[in-house]
């Protein structure tokens, strides 16, 4: 009789509903907090770019300079700051915009990969723009 | 202190609260007072604002840092 009951009971149990499930919201919290972090990416990175815009225009407008030379007479002048807005800002830049491109990618389940850059095209601008400073400063 | 005390509006943060509020305020007196500061060294106006948007990028960029660390409440 008991196992009867029971097996009554089972054919009325059904699966757990879960409307909502945790895994969205974690990859929306992953991607706002990626969105928000490139605005201050972007903030900041829009420091060494200026820097570089200007040293353009002055490569322009005085003859016989160029871009190089005149970022290595500021980062002569300017040592520490040239350091900071050249190679440590683009290398957090790079650490934590590949950080969040990485937890949005695992998050969606190994998307289709144009998905996925259309959804994160500004921190790969960021990395590319990022990479472009490293190199100039290196030269 | 109550957070958040900043929200996102595109690619700027909006104080919602005081200490918010206070920050934006800061941030502007300082923004004017270097402005006035290199307003009185420079040679012409150009000058003038090159030298103040690099300083005013620096400004903002502080500002958006903060924003960011204090725009949402954190779940424990």
């Amino acid at each position: 009789m008991e196992m009867q009951k029971f097996e009554e009971k089972l054919i009325q149990m059904t699966k757990p509903d879960v409307p909502h499930l945790k895994h969205e919201d974690m990859l929306a919290n992953a991607i706002t907090k990626a969105k928000d972090k490139s605005i201050v990416s972007w903030w900041w990175l829009s420091i060494p770019l200026y820097i570089v815009a200007a040293l353009s225009m002055k490569t322009i407008f005085m003859p016989r300079t160029t871009l190089l030379s005149n970022l290595h007479e500021l980062t002569s002048n300017e040592r520490y700051a040239s350091v900071i807005f050249f190679f440590v800002l683009p290398i957090l830049l790079i650490i934590i915009n590949v950080k969040s491109l990485r937890n949005i990618y695992f998050l969606s389940g190994n998307p289709q990969m144009i998905t996925f850059l259309k959804g994160t095209w500004y921190h790969i601008l960021i990395l590319i723009l990022s990479a472009l400073i490293l190199i100039i400063y290196s030269l | 202190m109550n957070l958040p005390w900043f929200r996102r509006s595109g690619i700027f943060y909006i104080p919602t609260s005081i200490f918010g509020w206070s920050i934006f305020a800061t941030g502007l007196v300082y923004a004017v007072y270097v402005f006035m500061d290199i307003d009185s060294r420079s040679h012409s106006v150009s000058d003038t604002l090159i030298n103040f948007v690099f300083d005013l990028l620096i400004i903002t960029a502080v500002y958006s840092l903060i924003a960011f660390l204090t725009c949402r409440k954190f779940k424990n």
